[in-house]
């Protein structure tokens, strides 16, 4: 008979070595710092989870990881021949106009159908083993970080059809991406902890996403909205669309890869005071997100 | 906070492993399998009744350094909730429980299997939810594919194993670690005969090393050959507690009482009894 050798647990440093649970609520403030302390402790995990999120994407597909930079130039070619159909006299160099939308629009939505599924998907795992559960939609998001980098290479073969829009102005693409990221995660943390309750969440995000990618100055300039009657009659609803992170984040986007086109300006640097205020307003959404998330996790292992 | 408003009534000793003290757990109905948000927004506008359902309820409980306790019962008494809340996965509703030590359970074979990847990629992603060290898991790597018998598979996606396979290298790294609390839920019978040879062999290896065990388990003989104490639950609610073959005549009693009630009622209702399920 083999032998099966096994190592103390104390060998180990992720787990802790005592604990009490009693019933009744804990603070806002120790939920977020636990949450704090559940990542670093276990961000091996987490970059397992991610490794095997990569992995599995590129496996049992006939092109594999290539997919990550055709997928959004195949959506563009479809947005490019619709709105060249539609619109008489389009924007100059419209697919760059409108790929720089595209790829960050796409890194939001598969994270968030990926951390919709990131806790539902390991129910197994929940009901049987004690472990931080924010670590799934962590690496969801920190995966769809990963996709969206792989992205980037698409961009690059894009420009060289455009080389006079090439300008150091793209070294700012990170930056934007940074503030992306930080709401990206306050949503994945929401919808991962919400799709334990409610199931059809995934479907009602699915609509709500595609409103939202076309209220979002994606395929049009932001300038559209300027003209559009109900806007001038009320400033504050235009306000309100001009706060849609969305507006930002492809405005900001767009100045660094495209420049802009009503105006016709070269790349230019993007609107630093509204990332900064989206990063402030992201920041304190995420602090909220993961309280929510703490506050309902010890929940999830009887629901699920 | 509830841990200091709330002195526990059975004080942690320095030789206990796990201390629970008016242990509750309550499920809120409403919540339980999949809901979608047409269902639980008619029930909030609605009733709102929150209805609940009390898995355990007044529970004490001790286990000291040493001990092998075994919880028995029937189906549905709140076994397995009990062993989730010693585990940490689920807190109590009610009450306080204490556990001293590095706890861990023997996963359900090959529960947390991602059927996409490779058998070594489970192998390390599974060390990482138990919380094994990286260079642990990586010395382990080899015994665990020689313990599961999968030679090249290794390497092969999941999905393409047997069910043999799966269920040999499910119990290799669950084994893997040795923790100071063993909690067990029937473990024991899966596979071909022989490996549930082997794994028993296994099992015994380890609660012998573990300085506490608790086990739930619906082999009597276990009860009375490994563990030195046994709790009898019924309906959510510890019975009795004491010497495991006192506790295991009581559960035989209660089942056969069960069985006969249950008969009863079916002649009454003029139902054949052989057709009725006995609970």
């Amino acid at each position: 008979m083999e032998v099966l050798p096994f190592r103390p647990m104390s060998a180990t440093s992720e787990v802790p070595a005592a604990f009490r649970h009693a019933a009744g609520d804990r603070g806002a403030i120790r939920l977020i710092r636990e949450a704090l302390s559940d990542i670093r402790s276990r961000r091996r995990l987490v970059r397992y989870l991610v490794q095997a999120d990569i992995r599995k994407r590129g496996a049992d597909t006939l092109l594999g990881n290539i997919w990550w930079v055709l997928d959004p130039l195949l959506q563009m070619v479809v947005y490019v021949v619709f709105v060249t159909i539609v619109v008489p006299k389009p924007t100059p160099d419209y697919p760059l106009f409108i790929f720089s939308a595209i790829l960050p629009w796409k890194w939001f939505t598969a994270t968030i159908t990926d951390s919709t599924a990131s806790i539902v998907g390991k129910d197994q795992l929940i009901k049987q083993i004690q472990f931080p559960k924010i670590v799934l939609p962590t690496a969801a998001v920190v995966a769809g970080a990963v996709s969206f980098a792989f992205g980037l290479v698409a961009l690059a073969l894009l420009m060289l059809f455009y080389p006079d829009r090439i300008t150091p102005y793209l070294l700012l693409i990170p930056v934007i991406a940074v503030v992306q990221f930080v709401f990206t995660l306050a949503c994945g943390y929401l919808v991962a902890a919400g799709n334990v309750f409610f199931r059809d969440l995934g479907n009602v995000e699915t609509h709500l996403m595609r409103l939202w990618w076309f209220l979002s100055p994606g395929l049009y300039s932001i300038a559209v909205f300027d003209n559009l009657q109900i806007f001038k009659e009320h400033p504050t609803l235009r306000t309100i669309v001009g706060l849609n992170p969305f507006a930002i984040l492809f405005e900001a986007y767009r100045k660094v890869i495209y420049g802009s086109a009503t105006p016709q300006e070269p790349p230019g640097l993007p609107n630093f005071a509204s990332l900064a205020f989206l990063l402030v307003a992201s920041l304190v959404f995420l602090t909220f997100t993961t309280y929510v998330f703490k506050r309902l996790e010890p929940n999830f292992a009887k629901v699920i | 906070m509830a841990d200091e408003t709330r002195p526990p009534r059975v004080e942690p000793l320095a030789g206990n492993a796990i201390t629970a003290s008016d242990l509750g757990v309550s499920y809120d109905l409403r919540f339980t399998r999949k809901t979608t948000i047409r269902n639980s927004l008619g029930q909030m506008l609605g009733k709102g009744n929150s209805q609940k359902f009390w898995a355990l309820r007044h529970v004490d409980l001790h286990v000291q350094r040493g001990e092998s306790l075994a919880v028995i019962g029937p189906n549905g008494a709140g076994k397995s909730t009990l062993l989730q809340v010693l585990a940490g996965i689920i807190k109590p509703s009610e009450g306080v429980v204490d556990v001293i030590g590095h706890v861990s359970g023997l996963l359900t074979l090959g529960a947390g299997f991602d059927k996409e990847l490779t058998g070594r990629d489970n192998i390390l992603l599974g060390g990482a939810f138990l919380g094994l060290d990286d260079t642990v898991t990586r010395e382990l790597l080899p015994s665990i594919i020689e313990y599961a018998e999968l030679g090249d598979f290794i390497d092969a996606p999941i999905k393409t194993y047997s069910s043999g396979m799966r269920a040999r290298l499910g119990f290799a790294i669950a084994t893997s670690v040795d923790p100071d609390i063993l909690l067990l839920d029937e473990v024991l019978a899966t596979g071909d005969a022989n490996f549930r040879a082997k794994s028993k062999a296994r099992v015994i290896d380890i609660v012998s090393a573990a300085k506490a065990v608790v086990l739930v388990t619906h082999d009597m003989n276990w009860v009375t050959e490994y563990c030195n104490r046994a709790i009898l639950i019924e309906r959510g609610e510890l019975v009795m507690e004491g010497e495991p073959a006192a506790v295991v005549e009581l559960h035989r009693v209660h089942t056969e009482e069960a069985r006969a009630r249950t008969v009863a009622e079916a002649e009454a209702a003029g139902v054949d009894p052989r057709i009725v399920r006995v609970r």
